[in-house]
């Protein structure tokens, strides 16, 4: 017998060594899964999007700028940013050492190729008509000054510029490594500078996200889609999962994590399960009941007053919401840094008064169809409440209920009386007028036609003065709880479950999961 | 036999362009565009006008119609309006995971279903018929849905035995896959035995009540070589044909099961599809359906002859 040479030992040592630590790493990987409704449309930001798609794609992809968690726009991949030129003229900063997922280090050069990608028709950006010539300005030079700096000059100066770059639902305006696309322009995959990096795509299935160690992190906290995007598990997993109460399964069998998105239905059950901890966080969306002020009955504003002054806004809330939202008859969501003292006036319930200008208006109980779906089961439940309230004083509504895509083909031909509605987030306030406003022959799917208000509104767009767009968002608050084209209902909220090893998920205005900062314990 | 097969492969043509015709008219006339779906409620008539004309919506429905059956001629169905992808492809990746539940899921079925049928029918208004009768109709007025649902909950959340969400293609791990298959494959199995039970009983009562099956009996032939050799292959045609119909039905999309098991399968495409107005992936859908639905009752006329000899194709 010989003694074991120390080469052997060490091979023996190594492979026992690995035996040990190879199944170690492979077990320590962090994975978070979370649910899906539906899959996502594409891995083009702001392209063929959906808000599913807009969700997963701000994990991989990030914009010169973003908006901060009380909407105001803040910077992302610019270090910092400076307007000149009567405000035509923005100049960025950006950051240094910034890496896209390939390990190219990002330059002014990828910013200017980026933006001009986005400006190319042929892109198909759903944002590109914001710089056309009905849209929010044109952008006339978008230049290098040298390899941190990049320029871009409009040709009129506008306060929702920097708000449409930060858009989730514009894809950002990511900046990306032009290997995104193939030689021939056409989309492959995204090499943007996100905390993550897409992972597989099992369409019908799940999506991938894997962390990019490789992030240059801000410095400033987790804000919105700005400030720090710390990856803290090595994996995030969207599963598919279109059926609530099969989500509902996963979470509480382990199988998932994380159910954004979550129903009110499903909230109580949730909220007693001690596994489970419930994240509730207020809205930008807008559930309301639309009128159309063309119908022969409804054109009578005082009928429309009289809808709205027999309701009780807080308790329709309170009870479709679960006591998740509060009442809201403004505009402007609550969230919102213009939502004031002023927006706080809104209805209130005055039966007396709803009946005196039921007589005025010599309403004898004619019907007025609602249309509603049930796909938004919120909004549903506000249809049945506000139909119950108005029966109460002698007004014949009648719900039709549709499914989503019809609803939305009335909606845009304007070929309704009443609709009960949700509008989806607007992170500016001007755009959540801008999404109400408009002229009715032109465009049969705005809903309210006062040509005073649409001035306001379009000086609201051209101004970043807070206090003077502040007086402009107060005066059209009046107008619009005066000319009652919709009675607001509230501001929703974003609810979403999740086991309690989950650690640092905070929900946002914006409705949709932010999972960097986000660790499984 | 390859007579009769020409002609009946002949006489699917017709039907599947009546089919086509039927599909493109019934789709177009459903409200709503895929166009608005997909842009939703901040779309401005610009954008919409400008995608329609990306996707060739805004030509004349009669030519949409001519230019989709062209394509459909060359085997081109098109691409999804959703997410750009070849439909024809797109469907045959969700049809397999279907068929497999599908198929094996009937055949279960049709092997607890046959046998029940036949003791139930031989002990007739027996306690034993009675229980055969009562599971089976049971069985048949549970929603799908439901029984799916409390399955998921009793071996996915109590039991904790099975996965309650996902998907493992059988061509990547065969046995992951039968994990992830087997709650909706027994679903679907449970439903199908109800059905196919109660057809199996009546088709063999009513054999038993013939006369050469008395005749057996009187030769002193045993009982169980009379239901083998005699009820059980005459019984069994128009259990067959159900089997048949049943298939050509399931195949065409399982979209309850589906969903709540979360599978990426035919039905769910079609229903996905349908809530976006996705046309080409719905006329796809639909079609393929069609054509399914044909070739399994042309398998299941073809295999007649195998188990009843009065019958021939020719």
């Amino acid at each position: 017998m010989h003694a074991r040479r120390p080469s052997d030992l060490v091979v023996v040592g190594l492979a026992l060594a690995c035996l040990f630590v190879m199944p170690v790493r492979a077990a320590a990987e962090t994975v978070l899964r979370t649910r899906l409704n539906a899959d996502i449309r594409s891995t083009d930001p702001g392209t063929n999007r959906d808000a599913n798609t807009d969700g997963v794609v701000a994990h991989l992809v990030e914009g010169l700028v973003a908006f901060r968690e009380d909407t105001s726009v803040g910077p992302m991949l610019a270090e910092s940013w400076s307007v000149s030129n009567e405000g035509k003229t923005y100049t960025f900063r950006l950051r240094q050492g910034v890496k896209f997922h390939n390990g190219a280090t990002m330059t002014a050069e990828d910013v200017v190729w980026s933006l001009k990608r986005w400006l190319d028709p042929a892109t198909q950006w759903r944002c590109l008509s914001e710089f056309g010539p009905s849209g929010i300005a044109r952008i006339e030079k978008i230049e290098a000054a040298d390899p941190q700096t990049v320029a871009v000059t409009l040709d009129q100066p506008t306060a929702l510029f920097l708000p449409t770059l930060a858009r989730p639902d514009c894809g950002q305006t990511a900046v990306i490594h032009r290997d995104s696309v193939g030689p021939d322009g056409k989309w492959i995959a995204p090499i943007g500078t996100g905390p993550f990096k897409l992972g597989e795509w099992k369409r019908g299935q799940h999506i991938d996200v894997i962390r990019f160690d490789g992030y240059a992190s801000r410095s400033e906290p987790r804000s919105g889609y700005a400030g720090a995007k710390t990856a803290e598990v090595d994996r995030v997993r969207f599963n598919v999962i279109p059926d609530s109460s099969a989500a509902k399964a996963g979470l509480l069998s382990g199988s998932l994590d994380v159910i954004s998105a979550l129903g009110v239905p499903d909230l109580d059950d949730l909220k007693s399960r001690p596994e489970v901890q419930i994240s509730v966080t207020p809205a930008l969306g807008l559930t309301g009941i639309l009128f159309q002020t063309r119908d022969p009955l409804l054109k009578d504003v005082r009928i429309r007053r009289a809808i709205a002054l027999c309701l009780d806004t807080a308790e329709i809330a309170d009870v479709v919401m679960q006591g998740t939202a509060r009442a809201n008859n403004s505009a402007l969501p609550i969230g919102s840094p213009f939502y004031g003292e002023v927006q706080t006036h809104g209805y209130t319930q005055n039966i007396a008064e709803a009946k005196k200008l039921l007589v005025e208006a010599g309403y004898r109980g004619q019907p007025i169809k609602m249309i509603a779906n049930k796909r938004y089961g919120f909004v549903f439940d506000s249809a049945v409440l506000v139909q119950a309230m108005a029966q109460g004083l002698g007004v014949n509504i009648e719900i039709e209920v549709l499914d989503w895509a019809t609803q939305l083909d009335r909606y845009n031909r304007g070929d309704y009386q009443a609709m009960a509605f949700v509008y989806s987030a607007r992170l500016d306030a001007s755009l959540s007028f801008e999404m109400l406003m408009g002229p009715k022959a032109t465009q049969p799917r705005k809903i309210w036609d006062n040509p005073e208000a649409q001035e306001m509104l379009r000086q609201s767009m051209m101004t970043d003065d807070t206090a003077k767009r502040q007086a402009l968002f107060d005066e059209m608050h009046r107008r619009f709880i005066k000319d009652v084209p919709m009675i607001v209902l509230f501001n929703g909220a974003e609810l979403a479950a999740l086991r309690k090893n989950v650690k640092g998920y905070a929900g946002w205005l914006y409705p949709q999961p932010r999972f960097w900062g986000v660790s499984v314990q | 036999m390859l007579g009769y097969l020409a002609r009946r492969l002949a006489m699917t043509v017709p039907t599947l362009l009546l089919v086509a015709i039927g599909v493109f008219t019934l789709v177009r006339l459903i409200p709503g565009d895929p166009v608005q779906v997909m842009l939703g409620d901040a779309a401005d008539p610009a954008q919409i006008a400008q995608m329609r004309a990306q996707l060739g919506l805004d030509q004349p429905i009669p030519l949409q119609f001519v230019h989709w059956l062209a394509r459909l001629l060359t085997g081109d169905f098109g691409h999804s309006i959703t997410d750009n992808l070849a439909v024809l492809p797109l469907i045959l990746e969700r049809f397999q995971v279907s068929a497999v539940i599908v198929l094996v899921a009937v055949g279960l079925a049709a092997c607890v279903a046959v046998p029940a049928g036949l003791i139930a029918a031989w002990r007739q208004n027996s306690a034993l018929d009675l229980a055969v009768v009562g599971s089976a109709t049971l069985l048949l007025s549970i929603p799908s849905f439901w029984l799916g649902l409390l399955l998921l909950l009793l071996f996915g959340l109590k039991l904790k035995w099975l996965p309650v969400i996902g998907y493992v293609p059988f061509s990547e791990n065969f046995w992951q896959a039968m994990v992830f298959m087997l709650l909706p494959i027994a679903t679907l199995t449970m439903i199908e035995i109800g059905v196919l039970t109660r057809m199996a009983r009546a088709a063999s009562i009513e054999v038993l009540r013939l006369e050469y099956v008395t005749h057996a009996r009187a030769k002193g032939v045993p009982e169980w070589l009379v239901l083998g050799r005699h009820v059980l292959p005459n019984a069994f045609a128009p259990t067959w044909t159900l089997i048949g119909l049943v298939l050509g039905h399931l195949l065409g999309g399982i979209a309850v099961i589906e969903t709540v098991f979360t599978l990426p399968g035919l039905g769910r495409l079609l229903v996905d599809s349908i809530f976006a107005r996705d046309y080409p992936v719905v006329q796809g859908c639909l079609l393929f359906t069609a054509v399914i639905y044909v070739v399994v009752n042309l398998i299941v006329d073809l295999c007649y002859p195998l188990f009843d000899p009065r019958v021939t194709v020719a």
